[in-house]
């Protein structure tokens, strides 16, 4: 594992980083690095290699130059001759009450050009783990947050052409301007500098850096921007820049210094500190606002209406200016009282900076080139405000505001307007008709049904008519107060009504259509005026609204054939789920963890099986959860006939055509869908339904791409994450569900993306929640309507497979004790079937764990992969899971294997662990909240009985004590007094091993009467020969998916 | 024909490279009130086809240098002959006195004040000049005296023209140079009503920067800041833990750490450069603003893009 940094160092960003322990001891094969200078080398920084890995797998295309790679000082908190490292996960110094002190380290670094430090930045927003094992330190994601700002400044265009000078060169450059609110942006983002964003110096220097981290930020800004807008401006002007010598002036020369890529500025042609000056002096405007402590507010106020100034013409406005020191906003004093020197308020501004009367007069100066209203006012011997009738509060509120706004001036406008939505504007509205429905039944409705609809406009819920309109268009007056409410009429809006209204008539439309304007999808509503919904009656009136509301629909009854019970929420899950099958439309369920998601789809698919559909589904999930969709299957729909494809056997071709007809359900991985695109291709599916859909959420992966070409009558998409709430997945699930709904990728990133994620645009947010919405249903388990309907405990099996490796690694313990074991008498026989459970148990659990081999542990065990998708579940939620196994070996590689995953530190409790240590542990797992450890793994028999952890809500049982009293007990440290959330306990079992006979031999209580049971598993070396053959023996065929 | 004839050089004159261009490529001189009346002046000698010439000589850069100083501008123009000529323009000052008298009138309203603090004539500002029985042009020829040393014996000729019509642009920008040439500094002015001149730092003599963003200097001997100079002093490295590693702030409040402002593209481009106006003296063939506002178009898509990570989600080959 390694954590990323990153500081100021020689005018660049540059990258280090700390290795966890273990990590550092696997990279002996390093060089060893000469001691350069004065710093010890630090004990756990990463090395070269370590960097350049990690970067290589975060950056996409990147490739290193051996230039950038460097060694340095950082100057770290050091207690006890060891720095203090960033995070408990790469090191557990012992704590002690020493205070650190500040102690350069020797670390290899990799200074990042621009362009790289940029493509990093871009790729971790946002995350703290950018790759398996690459974990981002704050001071790194801070920079991100400088790019953000760095971002924000270039896209708004506060930035100015300039030049910039150090001891031996001048360059071009476009620098950043922080005026008013960025002002405050820059200082709030300097404060929170993490003080190892310039800890970092030449390796033998004395005295440590202390840069204050306002230079260093207004350094990094600076940089950042220069090359965003440098870099934009490059590529458009195509390959004209050249490298030239001779130019025709000085300013050709800074033009192109402002362009090309090293932005020097060579020369002995011209005076360059003349060209400094001149652009000094050109920037001074801008310069003396952007050093100011004040800035200059507009305020609009409405007219006052008891001053019985009510006709329509007559109504004054006035825009009153206002100064406002940047760090007391509430403080407003009128310009009049700085003007004529009014003591009081006056002199609290000028404590806070001199030349508030300059200031202000400079300002209005400026601003009076926007706003002509105010060079006028300023004519007379006051200074209060301007005046202004109701065509010139619009320009105002249109056009001046934005402006003045854009140049650095507050604005003060009324909540009205700032507020206003839909509610004041004009609106169209749909009006459908339901046809009606004919006897007999014959014709079915559809979404090919042919509906009648007409138009209407509206301001809020009063319609207006044609008539109406034309009326409002000759007064010509863009604000009028109605109803005690100043509103926009927009005289161009009006006129766009009117022609509407005349030019859309009657119309007829497949339901299709009337849905997707309903839900606003992409080309079908009005562009040239706002749309306000449908208003319908009848059948229409009736899917419509069960649609929005995802209710209404009567519950239908479980299926035939459905063995099991489905709770009152599951059953209102799959009333949904028909529903929108029916209508053909698609649907993501996305309840919480554990709230069976599972069993809602099979009710589904057993539903249109039995009811005559006799199409087959195909169900495509990750390969880790294959087993398990096979034993609920068989569990809660028997009847169903189930075909796994997978493996090498898998059938192919024409005999894959004929065997998937004859099946109910067809379930395979991502992979294959991939791999076996053509073959699924030939199939029509009745229904496609995707498991853990998170994993088409970039939509220009294979997978994606293939899950989006299947043909299908109905698709669903089944997902225990918050898709709702990340715009930039949404689209690709969606587009798998309802396929050009939300429009191509392009149109999605314009209309939705950029407007949320940069323009916070709380419309485009209500757009998009209202045109997903129908098609996403999620529930959690703390919902009012579904916690009456959970167990306070739900105890769930998990069933995994075993990897190639896990199966012949178990064939060949078997065959090692084979022909011993069972010739074997007493306590020798008992030793040898306690040994081999162990042994067998290890197998399953991971190959590292068999072997003790410290080695890799990614992809090697089919149960690690599917603890480690359900605690990312679980994590993504915030909420916190115990984990517990027999075995400390196996609790070291689950404790390396989630850290370097998740990025967080997770606990470990076994036998070794002190008992302050323990206590530590507990404290801080009960009472860290969000930012504590969500992961507590415990080994059974210390954690098991005892401890206090209700903090939890999840308890995995990793491996089996096959004692049901041992394990329930300890389940109960998150299952007992205390505990206000219900709690879910999960089982993993391994198909077609000794986990599963095992376990079944239990679940029939086969040699376990409940008084049998003590505290041990020694009843297990009591049972038959033949039995113990049986329960050890491998189904390879049902366990091995890979 | 006389000697007008005789001393006429038809000849194209010998073509200056980065000479001062002026930013007007037709029509007439200066865009303000102002510069238009200095314009106006020239006019008023009715120099014939010397006007237009001049004219032409300012918009092809053959204006090498100039330079205002109190009563008098200085400038070297290029013209046939290979050496270029000098152009004196000498003004009357107003006095000390004048000044006191003008700078009391001026201030005591606030549109005057506010248009000269911002770079803008305001345009009853001759009325003050009047009613102080001053006047802010030269009024008389006996407070403008031209020199040229070409042969052209005509007065003004082509060459005083040119830097008249570059004086124009100029005064379109910096009103004070007219108050310059007149004899007073923006400085003085202010301090005569007791009003200090906003200042940003001055360009350090040995390592230049342009920079005079409060916080975007580049050298940092050069950003001493206006509001608090402390700001930029060292601060040593805290031991503290959390001070010194950051915290890794959970997701949403990273996204709503005040850059929750209102990130779009400008409808109307490169607004602040327009603010600031065209470049003083400006020499190149292209044209400043437009050059500027390709740049700031190019820009903004790039910037929104760093803004919200880049292209890793949401973007599409179409």
């Amino acid at each position: 594992m390694i954590i990323l940094h990153a500081g100021q160092y020689g005018g660049n960003l540059t990258l280090w980083g700390e290795v966890s322990w273990e990590g550092h001891v696997n990279s002996v094969s390093q060089p060893p690095r000469k001691k350069t200078s004065h710093a010890d080398l630090h004990p756990f920084t990463a090395g070269i290699d370590d960097l350049l890995g990690a970067l290589e797998e975060a950056v996409p295309g990147f490739k290193h130059g051996a230039k950038w790679i460097c060694s340095m000082a950082a100057w770290l908190p050091t207690k006890r001759a060891s720095p203090v490292p960033s995070n408990d996960i790469i090191y557990d110094l012992p704590k002690s009450r020493t205070k650190a002190k500040i102690v350069p380290w020797a670390v290899a670094g990799y200074r990042l050009s621009t362009e790289d430090a940029v493509n990093l930045l871009c790729v971790l927003m946002g995350k703290h783990i950018v790759a398996p094992g690459v974990l981002v330190g704050a001071d790194l994601a801070y920079w991100a947050d400088a790019l953000r700002l760095a971002g924000s400044m270039v896209t708004r265009q506060q930035f100015l052409p300039s030049m910039t000078a150090d001891s031996n060169s001048y360059r071009g450059a476009w620098i950043p301007i922080f005026v008013g609110k960025d002002a405050e942006l820059f200082d709030k983002l300097a404060r929170r500098m993490p003080a190892v964003g310039r800890a970092l110096s030449e390796p033998d220097t004395v005295v440590p850096p202390k840069k204050s981290p306002i230079a260093v930020l207004g350094q990094i800004l600076a940089t950042l921007t220069d090359h965003l807008v440098r870099t934009a401006v490059y590529k458009a002007s195509h390959s004209s820049i050249r490298r030239r010598r001779i130019f025709d002036s000085m300013h050709d020369l800074w033009l192109h210094s402002l362009i090309s890529p090293d932005g020097l500025l060579e020369t002995k042609q011209f005076n360059l500190p003349q060209l400094a000056a001149n652009i000094h002096e050109w920037q001074l405007p801008v310069a003396a606002l952007a050093g100011s402590p004040f800035r200059l507010c507009f305020r609009l106020e409405a007219p006052d209406d008891s001053k019985g100034d009510s006709g329509k013409s007559g109504r004054t406005w006035h825009i009153s200016y206002l100064l406002q020191p940047h760090d007391d906003p509430s403080l407003l004093v009128p310009a009049d009282e700085v003007w004529m020197n009014k003591a009081g308020r006056t002199s609290v501004l000028e404590r806070k900076g001199p030349n508030a009367k300059e200031f202000l007069l400079l300002s209005l100066g400026q601003a009076s080139g926007i706003c002509p209203g105010i060079a006028a006012s300023m004519d007379g011997a006051n200074l209060t405000g301007h005046a202004v009738d109701t065509a010139g509060a619009y320009e105002f509120l249109t056009r001046e505001a934005t402006a003045l706004e854009q140049a650095g001036y507050g604005v003060m406008l009324p909540s009205w307007w700032t507020g206003k939505g839909t509610k004041t504007r004009l609106a169209a509205k749909a009006i459908a008709k339901s046809p009606k429905m004919r006897g007999g039944g014959g014709n079915k409705l559809s979404l090919d049904t042919i509906v009648e609809f007409d138009w209407e406009v509206a301001i809020g819920d009063q319609k207006i008519t044609l008539e109406e309109l034309e009326e409002l268009a000759r007064i010509k007056s863009p604000l009028v107060k109605a109803r005690g409410q100043w509103m926009e009429v927009n005289a161009a809006e009006i006129n766009q009504a009117i022609s509407f209204l005349k030019k859309r008539g009657g119309k007829k439309a497949a339901f299709r259509d009337i849905l997707m304007m309903k839900l606003g999808a992409e080309g079908t509503t009005p562009s040239e005026l706002n749309f306000d919904g449908i208003s319908a009656t009848g059948w229409i009136a009736d899917v419509l609204d069960r649609l929005d509301a995802k209710s209404g629909f009567k519950d239908l009854k479980p299926p035939k054939g459905f063995s099991g019970t489905l709770r009152p929420y599951q059953l209102r899950g799959y009333s949904w789920l028909s529903f929108l099958q029916q209508w053909g439309l698609g649907g993501c369920l996305a309840d919480d963890m554990g709230l069976g998601k599972t069993i809602q789809i099979l009710a589904l698919i057993q539903n249109y099986w039995q009811s005559g559909g006799r199409g087959t589904t195909l169900l495509v999930c990750p390969t880790s959860v294959m087993s398990n969709w096979q034993k609920e299957a068989a569990r809660f729909t028997p009847g169903l006939p189930v075909m796994l494809h997978h493996g090498v056997a898998r059938s192919k071709g024409a005999s894959f055509k004929k065997a998937a007809a004859k099946h109910a359900l067809v379930v395979s991985s991502y992979g294959l869908v991939q791999r076996d695109a053509k073959l699924f291709g030939q199939v029509q599916w009745s229904g496609v339904v995707l498991d853990e859909a998170q994993n088409i959420k970039n939509p220009n992966t294979k997978q994606a791409v293939s899950a989006r070409s299947l043909k299908a009558d109905y698709r669903f998409a089944l997902t225990g994450t918050p898709v709702e709430n990340n715009v930039g997945d949404l689209w690709s699930i969606m587009e798998f569900l309802n396929p050009s709904f939300l429009g191509t990728q392009g149109q999605f990133k314009r209309n939705f993306f950029v407007p949320i994620q940069a323009e916070h645009d709380p419309d485009a947010t209500d757009r998009l929640r209202h045109a997903t919405g129908p098609f996403i249903l999620r529930r959690l388990k703390t919902d009012k309507s579904v916690i009456s309907d959970l167990p306070e405990k739900m105890e769930m099996k998990v069933f995994c497979h075993l990897t190639e490796e896990q199966a012949s690694m178990y064939t060949s313990v078997l065959k090692d004790v084979e022909d011993t074991m069972f010739e074997a008498e007493g306590i020798q026989r008992k030793g040898m079937i306690l040994a081999t459970l162990s042994k067998l148990k290890q197998v399953c659990n991971h190959p590292a764990q068999f072997l003790g081999d410290n080695s890799g542990t990614a992809n090697r065990s089919g149960k690690l992969a599917r603890l480690t998708e359900m605690l990312e579940e679980v994590l993504e939620v915030g909420e916190k899971a115990l984990v517990f196994t027999q075995f400390v070996g196996m609790g070291n590689i689950l404790k390396r294997h989630l850290q370097e995953t998740f990025g967080r530190e997770v606990l470990f409790l076994h036998g070794g662990v002190p008992k302050g240590k323990r206590d530590l542990m507990v404290e801080r797992f009960q009472d860290g909240g969000r930012d504590g450890p969500q992961i507590f793994i415990l080994s059974i028999k210390a954690g098991g009985t005892g401890l206090n952890l209700t903090a939890a809500n999840h308890v995995f049982h990793f491996d089996r004590w096959w004692n049901p009293a041992v394990e329930s007990q300890a389940t109960d440290r998150a299952f007992r007094i205390g505990q206000k959330r219900n709690v879910q306990v999960r089982k993993l079992v391994c198909v077609g091993t000794l986990e599963e006979k095992i376990d079944e031999m239990i679940e029939h209580k086969r040699y376990v009467a409940e008084n049998v049971i003590g505290t041990g598993e020694s009843w297990l070396t009591k049972i038959s020969n033949e039995d113990l053959r049986d329960v050890l023996s491998l189904s390879r065929k049902e366990a091995v998916r890979e | 024909m006389s000697y007008d004839y005789w001393y006429y050089t038809p000849s194209t004159p010998r073509a200056v490279k980065g000479g001062i261009k002026a930013q007007t490529r037709r029509g007439e001189f200066g865009k303000s009130w102002w510069a238009k009346r200095w314009i106006g002046i020239l006019r008023d000698f009715n120099m014939g086809a010397r006007f237009e010439r001049g004219a032409s000589y300012a918009r092809r850069g053959q204006v090498i240098s100039i330079d205002v100083q109190s009563g008098m501008v200085r400038a070297k123009v290029q013209g046939s002959s290979s050496r270029p000529y000098s152009v004196k323009i000498k003004v009357k000052t107003l006095g000390m006195p004048a000044w006191k008298k003008l700078a009391t009138a001026l201030f005591t309203r606030p549109v005057l004040a506010a248009g000269l603090l911002s770079g803008q004539m305001p345009e009853h500002i001759e009325d003050v000049f009047k009613d102080a029985g001053l006047s802010l042009f030269p009024a008389k020829s006996a407070d403008l005296s031209t020199d040229c040393n070409c042969p052209d014996w005509s007065n003004p000729c082509k060459h005083i023209a040119a830097v008249y019509f570059l004086l124009g642009e100029e005064f379109d920008r910096d009103p004070f140079l007219i108050f310059k040439m007149r004899g007073t500094e923006r400085k003085v002015l202010l301090g005569m009503v007791g009003l200090k001149p906003i200042s940003v730092m001055e360009p350090a003599s040995d390592a230049v920067t342009a920079t005079t963003a409060r916080h975007g200097s580049v050298s940092e001997s050069s950003s001493s800041s206006y509001r608090n100079p402390d700001r930029l002093s060292p601060q040593p490295l805290p031991s503290e833990h959390a001070e010194f590693w950051g915290q890794v702030e959970p997701k949403d409040e990273w996204k709503d750490d005040g850059q929750s402002e209102f990130v779009s593209i400008p409808q109307i481009h490169a607004a602040l450069p327009k603010r600031l106006g065209s470049f003083p003296f400006w020499r190149s063939e292209k044209t400043f603003i437009s050059v500027m506002e390709d740049a700031y178009r190019n820009a903004s898509p790039a910037g929104l893009d760093a803004f919200i990570g880049g292209l890793q989600s949401g973007d599409s080959k179409e």
